[in-house]
């Protein structure tokens, strides 16, 4: 059981998949991580469970038989705030960002393994958003963040970020892991009327990569999601 | 012969007419569904070069009307006609009939009266000009010539006066008489006649002695008269001729002219769109009105340009009927007025193309005269929709070629490189559930090999799709300014992720400026060159660098390899080549996939062999205007 402490259940799950096939490998891949493991097979059922259960996660599949991933994804977020991963096929970019700028969490692109499954899960499951009062302080491969002060630093060195610089890196530290797409980055960071302008959010994020990775072309921990957004990776290897 | 399957026969001559009678026997030949016979006679007189080129064309026009053409050599026309009437037994011979001619020679037809006199056995059709064809001397406002006619008669009267009294009438005849043809050059027949009698009066009541008491009916007086009236109409004659034969010439040169103009520009052209402004610009400009292409679409006209407010269209039905001729669909023969506009069918050589649709700028319509030059535009533009026709369905059938081509090699691919993975996943899938234990070790191989195989089976599929998306055009590239860093850092990652270690040392100048490119594909391009420089050259780093050159951003992923042969580094980009030596691997679609990517970037790609072993592959992105920058004071 890897229940995340303080919740008195395992987390449950909701698998809102039509192919069979992906069906058996999902179900018992989360099963034994200790996950409570509910599915559903069309897009009606899959609200219906979503309702009576109100699941900790709804795992859901774009490509449904009997209504539109995009409405299912709208109808739950009408009145769930809790973390919905999308499935999509590959080298759908478009829709990934619709589904992000939605409101789904994370998305994992078909074929996908049982590690890469699992991480994604975990993230989207953690959710446990820094608030900005208290001295909250995220750290991980070498890079350290002090929301509370205001402080970067790398290696132990402060590294000095201008305000914009650092409200990027802020608004990825709030995601804790999951994807933020172009669109919203641009309105967290450059407030409305910043949309449209993808190039800036690119130029500060090839400066703070400069600045925060060791290798800029091999990045770390600021991950390129092409044509979708960035997320920001503090636990893999620094 | 039976009487009811006899010929019709017609009689071309050079004339701009001849379009008419073809059309007549054309229709005529319909109606009683029978044969018709083109004839061009050659008179011993024998017509210009000129005139035996513009019957030539009539000729041509008439055979790809179905007519069957025959030129012959004869004294006359009328017995040139007669023997062939006789010898094709022709049940009906069309002759045209000029209205350009004295008004006496309006009355009968020499050729058709000699045709009577030597009996033929067919019905004679003659057929008129129809009126308005032939130019008309515009006219002045009636007072202002009335006045010019009395100003010039006065200062004849003036200068005569200057001649001495005892002077002699031959120096006074002359002034007179330039005077009349002035008068009735610059003001035609009417005007003239007025003169010469105005003329004759006044001469006799302000130059004859005693001034005022002559009888105009006086004989010398009388002659006069009727010698400048004779001369006015001489004159006239002479000068009218003159002119139209000065008109006529300027017409062919200025119609020559634009269609020439109008050939090139539709030669130009290569889609429908450009037909139809190229059309529409000459066509404005020979006739001054407005043009517009209608293409059949469903039930309805595509109108090309888009059509003003306020003039609707006709629909097709309504349409075709005018525009048919027969159990023909359309024919360019006679524009069709409706609505204040004019419609052409646009046919070439098979079937209507469409339809031109022209309305006058001016209220009074089309210019006359101008009918037989909207036919050949109108012609022209049909033969240059046709082209596009024929062009789009020769591409059509490359595509499908090269489909039916694609498939058979995918087929042969498929059967080698998908089941290969496939039968090992079965196999040692089937090997797992046997009962009985298995040592860990086997256990998890086989497992590992499960998984590796189903990951080569993705790729090659991915790849498949990939390409065959690229190559529809249903991959949409979404270009956007980024850094080339960004790019190559997402590549390198997800390579590392799937695979372990790349060996490649990167050089990127950090000045390097924003490149227009889709993230997502150009990301699979570098993937693909690196996973190749990876399997070829393994342990032995490749290099990544990036240049930019004015107007391009170039890179380069070069790999220390065994290198391509010569004969092949353009090859290696082709759909499921594989060099001869290479082992098991790819499929050969990764190389095919970066060239589409690039390409559908506006950029090139190619392998070099590079110096010191090896292979180099550079990419030229285009860098389209200056790349983004940000605002001002930008916090």
């Amino acid at each position: 059981m890897t229940a995340p402490p303080g919740s008195a259940h395992p987390p449950r799950i909701l698998v809102v998949e039509d192919e069979p096939a992906l069906r058996r490998f999902l179900v018992p891949t989360l099963a034994g991580q200790g996950y409570q493991v509910l599915t559903a097979a069309t897009a009606a059922e899959g609200l219906a469970q979503a309702r009576s259960h109100n699941p900790d996660l709804v795992l859901l599949d774009l490509g449904l038989p009997d209504l539109d991933g995009m409405e299912v994804l709208r109808q739950l977020r009408a009145w769930s705030r809790r973390p919905i991963v999308i499935l999509s096929a590959r080298n759908q970019e478009h829709d990934k960002v619709r589904a992000l700028d939605l409101g789904a969490d994370d998305y994992l692109a078909k074929p996908f393994g049982a590690a890469e499954l699992l991480a994604r899960l975990r993230v989207a499951l953690r959710r446990t958003i820094p608030t900005e009062a208290g001295d909250t302080v995220v750290a991980g491969g070498g890079l350290r963040i002090d929301l509370g002060r205001r402080e970067v630093s790398l290696e132990g060195r402060p590294v000095h970020l201008t305000a914009l610089e650092y409200r990027l890196l802020e608004a990825l530290v709030r995601r804790n892991g999951r994807v933020a797409t172009h669109s919203q980055l641009l309105a967290e960071v450059w407030g409305p009327g910043g949309e449209g302008n993808t190039h800036y959010l690119r130029i500060y994020m090839a400066m703070l990569r400069r600045k925060l990775e060791a290798d800029p072309t091999r990045p770390r921990h600021f991950i390129t999601e092409p044509n979708v957004g960035y997320r920001l990776d503090l636990d893999g290897p620094g | 012969m039976d009487a009811s399957s006899r010929p019709i026969l017609v009689a071309l001559g050079s004339e701009a007419r001849a379009l008419r009678l073809i059309q007549a026997a054309c229709r005529m030949a319909r109606e009683r569904g029978v044969p018709w016979i083109a004839a061009h006679v050659r008179t011993t007189a024998g017509p210009s070069a000129e005139d035996g080129e513009q019957a030539q064309v009539w000729l041509q026009e008439a055979q790809r009307l179905g007519a069957e053409i025959r030129v012959i050599r004869a004294p006359t026309l009328a017995q040139g006609l007669a023997d062939l009437a006789r010898s094709t037994h022709a049940q009906v011979l069309i002759l045209g009939r000029s209205r350009d001619r004295w008004p006496w020679a309006r009355l009968g037809h020499a050729t058709a009266d000699e045709l009577q006199r030597r009996g033929l056995d067919a019905g004679l059709e003659v057929l008129d000009d129809p009126p308005g064809a032939v130019w008309e001397e515009p006219p002045e406002t009636p007072f202002g010539a009335t006045l010019g006619t009395f100003l010039v008669l006065a200062a004849c009267t003036g200068l005569a006066w200057l001649v001495p009294r005892e002077g002699n009438l031959s120096l006074v005849l002359p002034v007179y008489l330039l005077g009349v043809a002035f008068i009735a050059h610059r003001w035609g027949q009417g005007l003239g006649v007025l003169a010469s009698a105005l003329g004759a009066l006044l001469y006799s009541f302000l130059l004859e002695t005693p001034r005022f008491s002559q009888a105009a009916g006086h004989w010398p007086n009388l002659l006069f008269f009727l010698a400048m009236l004779l001369a006015a109409q001489l004159v006239m004659g002479l000068l009218r001729r003159l002119r139209l034969q000065a008109r006529e010439v300027q017409r062919r040169e200025v119609h020559t002219a634009s269609l020439y103009l109008l050939g090139r520009a539709l030669a130009r052209s290569r889609t429908p769109e450009e037909v139809a402004s190229a059309a529409a610009e000459h066509i404005g400009r020979a006739f001054k009105a407005t043009a517009w292409l209608l293409l059949p679409e469903g039930d309805a006209w595509r109108s090309l340009p888009a059509p003003v407010e306020g003039s609707p269209l006709p629909s097709p039905p309504e349409l075709s009927p005018g525009l048919e001729m027969g159990g023909r669909e359309g024919d360019p023969l006679e524009p069709l007025p409706l609505g204040g506009a004019f419609y052409l069918s646009l046919t070439g050589t098979d079937r209507s193309e469409g339809v031109l649709r022209i309305l006058p700028r001016e209220p009074g319509g089309l210019p006359p005269r101008t009918w037989e030059l909207l036919k050949a535009f109108a012609a022209q533009i049909a033969l240059a929709l046709e082209r596009l026709r024929w062009l789009e369905e020769a591409r059509r059938a490359q595509v499908e070629r090269e489909t039916e081509r694609l498939r058979s090699t995918l087929l042969g691919a498929i059967g080698h490189d998908l089941r290969t993975p496939l039968a090992a996943i079965h196999g040692a899938a089937g090997t797992l559930l046997l009962p009985g234990d298995l040592a860990e070790s086997t256990r998890r191989d086989l497992l590992a090999m499960i998984q590796d195989e189903s990951e080569r089976l993705a790729h090659l599929l991915g790849n498949l799709l990939d390409l065959t998306r690229l190559e529809s055009g249903v991959l949409q590239v979404q270009k956007e300014w980024q850094p080339l860093e960004e790019v190559v850092g997402a590549a390198l990652g997800r390579l590392e992720r799937r695979g372990g270690a790349v060996p490649v040392r990167v050089d990127l100048p950090p000045d390097l400026p924003l490149v227009p490119l889709d993230a997502a594909l150009m990301e699979q391009v570098l993937i693909n060159l690196l996973a190749n420089a990876r399997r070829h050259a393994p342990g032995r780093d490749a290099d990544l660098r990036a240049w930019s050159e004015p107007g391009r951003l170039c890179l380069e992923v070069a790999d220390r390899g065994p290198g391509v042969p010569e004969a092949f580094l353009e090859r290696i980009f082709d759909k499921f080549f594989r060099l001869p030596e290479a082992g098991e691997g790819g499929v050969g679609l990764g190389l095919a996939i970066c060239r589409a990517i690039v390409q559908a970037h506006g950029g090139e790609i190619r392998a070099e062999a590079r110096p010191g072993g090896g292979t180099a592959f550079r990419i030229d992105l285009p860098l389209p205007g200056d790349p983004p920058t940000l605002p001002e004071g930008a916090p």
